[in-house]
């Protein structure tokens, strides 16, 4: 193949022989990113209101207790406890075989099992580990975002007749959001990078790529700034897009 | 001068003396990615062993030279070796003319073919049947470059992994059709897993590894070589051959 | 006159701290009761306890016959039908005024929007705020937001009416234009608890003193007995500093 140099070293041929692997690796980064990010948050939010959740009487209370508070706590810190690697090896290799399995999975099994394992086992190991391991975090965002809403905001909305849940929907939600709005964009940013290493069971998504080109010349320059690069203009995009939702929600500032 | 400057300039001088002659005589740094059996991988007792180990102990004696072996991870293998981290590698390394352009090698110490690893029902009988078929393989091998080379290297049905574990581990869990690999490592993993086989494939080349050192680094090439030559003459080679692989050891070219 | 709020040996404990000791009283309909006395006296526990802001330790509050801190209760609904203003406000700094004004009505009692807005309308008219309805509460100074926070109470069309030291964050160029809407409150005959430390305000407008001192009522009576006539050594204690 014709050598392209770009500066006098760059060899910009070897990566548009793989220009392919690089657009694909691109939208599966961008595709598990968003899924991920969607599913952290909605589940950090179940998993944060869990852990504030509290009752005055019996038996309400110890139900509070022992089914929300006490798993949400272990599940957390669990997941914030262990490597994400480890997480995605685990989930990829030992979990997800239990539930689909062409012999015996608990959920899936057969031939579907197989065929769903080899177009969409790595994909469906990445992101079910993505979103536990993020869901933790956020969790942890929420929790404190709730948490730091005054108190005296709760009793105005108690003492005005309003449910807890109502409270939390119309007074204590948007309140926190906003303050929450940086720190989850800094995870929304941390989840967009975590994504390569679900290239190591096989995902054929960025730093897949850049593996793949690195492996076949053994040249690492190339390839690896290719995708760094690219992971910078994609960092920056979800920083404006945050940027842009602070200020939306901005109006009304908080004391 | 006085006494004590005397003293000082011979002290220095035999110093500077005895340093260049440790230099010439300084143990050499091997990288190795110990985690290739059976060609170097780690024991029970963290020691790095396996054929390549015992190859290149017993050429390093007949060459005179002092070698410490450290296990390099094969991603960075190359960059350590340019980087001047390791002074050579030696890990199941496949000569090949891509590799070339960028490094010099000895003469072979071991003749590779590749070999596919299938399910035990398979009907897999060669390379071409592989054709839809999820094929798993070690990035950058020669695995990778023979299914490259047939079906496409940017083929989303070839799955790449960072190791061989790797790869074997996705075979047995249904995730992928076939792996294909060294013969050696492949023959040794299916032999732990009672439900795959290997299958042979006519076309599969002849191939050979060799030791490698950074391009222009004569010295040491041409005394790895000749360590490497006595160690065929003398019948170590055959004597290690035996060990790993319980067959006679083939005859290898000079080349 | 029928009692609205009954308490019997009503007692409190933070951890070991005893804040209310036992605690009896009774409150009429269109009543308007103070209670006074020093801080860490208990009076904010006492007041919070009688809309279930604060657990009891023992005894019991009875707010229109129905017990306010047995589990079986609908407190959300028992609230609604007791308006609370605090000391610090807390307005809704995301919402305009018309919009924390119009929420709980809207939620809890259905209201469509248009019903809503008139009320709220009405209720700012009397405060004297209406030209604000659309501002946040950011925009407005202490007295204006407590104020709002009246209405807003109001909104729900309460049958009593609790205050914890509603001027007591204010700057006091502020307090007379509330305790001004408070006092047409209490006019209009609405029941009213009114923890303070404005002594005018209680003398002027309370028909009922109570002076809570460690956790009990120390002494309780018409303004007129409690600040002219103290009986008590501790009341007179008291009320020598403060006047």
């Amino acid at each position: 193949m014709e050598q392209v140099l770009w500066f006098g070293w760059f060899r910009a041929d070897i990566i548009s022989e793989y220009a392919v692997l690089f657009w694909r690796g691109l939208q599966m980064t961008i595709t598990v990113t968003l899924i991920c990010i969607v599913q952290g948050t909605a589940l950090g939010l179940a998993i944060g209101l869990a852990r504030v959740a509290e009752a005055r009487h019996s038996p309400a209370r110890q139900m509070c207790k022992y089914l929300l508070q006490w798993p949400s706590a272990v599940y957390v810190s669990f997941f914030r406890g262990t490597p994400l690697f480890v997480q995605i090896l685990l989930i990829h290799f030992a979990v997800l075989p239990l539930f689909i399995n062409p012999t015996d999975g608990l959920l899936i099994s057969g031939e579907v099992a197989r065929d769903l394992k080899q177009n969409y086992g790595a994909f469906l190991s990445g992101v079910v580990a993505l979103t536990l391991n993020s869901g933790a975090y956020i969790s942890e965002i929420f929790r404190a975002g709730i948490q730091s809403i005054d108190k005296g905001q709760v009793e105005a909305s108690r003492s005005l007749g309003m449910s807890f849940p109502r409270t939390m929907y119309h007074i204590v939600l948007p309140q926190a959001f906003r303050r929450m709005l940086p720190p989850l964009g800094n995870n929304a940013i941390s989840l967009l990078k975590d994504s390569s290493l679900i290239s190591a069971i096989g995902l054929a998504e960025l730093a897949y790529a850049a593996r793949t080109v690195a492996g076949a010349y053994s040249r690492y320059w190339e390839p690896y700034l290719t995708i760094s690069l690219m992971y910078w203009v994609l960092t920056l995009g979800l920083a404006y897009g945050v940027k842009r939702l602070e200020v939306r929600y901005g109006r009304g500032d908080s004391r | 001068m006085n006494f004590l400057h005397k003293t000082a300039i011979v002290a220095g001088t035999l110093l500077l003396a005895l340093g260049s002659v440790q230099a010439q005589n300084r143990e050499l740094v091997v990288g190795s990615s110990a985690t290739y059996r059976p060609f170097a991988y780690e024991n029970p007792n963290k020691e790095i062993v396996g054929y390549d180990v015992d190859i290149i102990k017993a050429v390093a004696q007949k060459a005179g030279l002092q070698i410490k072996i450290v296990n390099t991870p094969w991603t960075g293998i190359f960059a350590a070796l340019n980087n001047g981290d390791v002074d050579l590698v030696i890990s199941g390394v496949t000569i090949n003319d891509k590799r070339k352009q960028s490094y010099d090698f000895t003469t072979p110490y071991f003749e590779a073919r590749q070999l596919i690893a299938v399910s035990r029902d398979s009907s897999v009988k060669n390379l071409k049947d592989l054709a839809g078929k999820k094929i798993g393989v070690v990035n950058g091998s020669t695995g990778d470059d023979i299914a490259s080379r047939e079906f496409g290297k940017t083929n989303p049905d070839i799955r790449r992994f960072e190791s061989t574990p790797v790869v074997i581990s996705e075979l047995v869990n249904t995730g992928l059709d076939a792996a294909i690999g060294d013969n050696g490592v492949i023959a040794f993993r299916v032999q732990e897993h009672k439900q795959l086989k290997t299958v042979s494939d006519p076309s599969f080349p002849k191939e050979f590894f060799g030791i490698v050192v950074k391009q222009g680094n004569k010295a040491l090439l041409d005394k790895l070589n000749t360590g490497l030559a006595a160690v065929k003459a003398d019948g170590s080679y055959a004597q290690i051959y035996k060990k790993w692989f319980n067959a006679d050891a083939p005859v290898l070219p000079a080349q | 006159m029928d009692e609205v709020i009954r308490v019997k040996g009503l007692t409190k404990q933070f951890g070991r701290l005893a804040v209310l000791r036992g605690i009896d009283c009774a409150i009429k309909a269109s009543e308007v009761v103070c209670v006074i006395g020093p801080s860490g006296s208990g009076k904010s526990t006492f007041l919070r306890c009688l809309n279930g802001l604060e657990d009891a330790s023992g005894g019991e509050v009875l707010v229109h016959g129905v017990s306010v801190h047995e589990p079986k209760t609908d407190v959300d609904a028992l609230r609604s039908e007791i308006g609370m203003v605090f000391q610090r406000f807390n307005l809704f700094p995301h919402k305009t005024v018309l919009e924390n004004i119009t929420l709980a009505p809207s939620k809890v009692r259905g209201l469509t929007g248009e019903q809503a807005r008139q009320r709220a309308r009405e209720l700012l008219e009397k405060v004297g705020l209406l030209d604000k309805i659309d501002a946040y509460p950011n925009q407005l100074s202490g007295g204006q937001q407590q104020r709002v926070a009246i209405a807003r109470a109001l909104a729900m069309q309460p049958r009593i009416m609790l205050f914890d030291e509603p001027t007591s964050a204010l700057d006091p160029e502020m307090v007379g234009e509330v305790l001004a809407v408070m006092q047409s409150l209490a006019e209009e005959g609405m029941t009213m608890v009114v923890v303070t430390h404005e002594m005018g305000f209680a003398r002027q407008v309370a028909d009922r003193v109570l002076f809570i001192d460690e956790g009990l009522v120390v002494e309780e009576g018409t303004p007129a007995a409690i600040f002219d006539t103290p009986q008590e050594e501790r009341t007179r204690k008291f009320l020598s500093k403060v006047l």
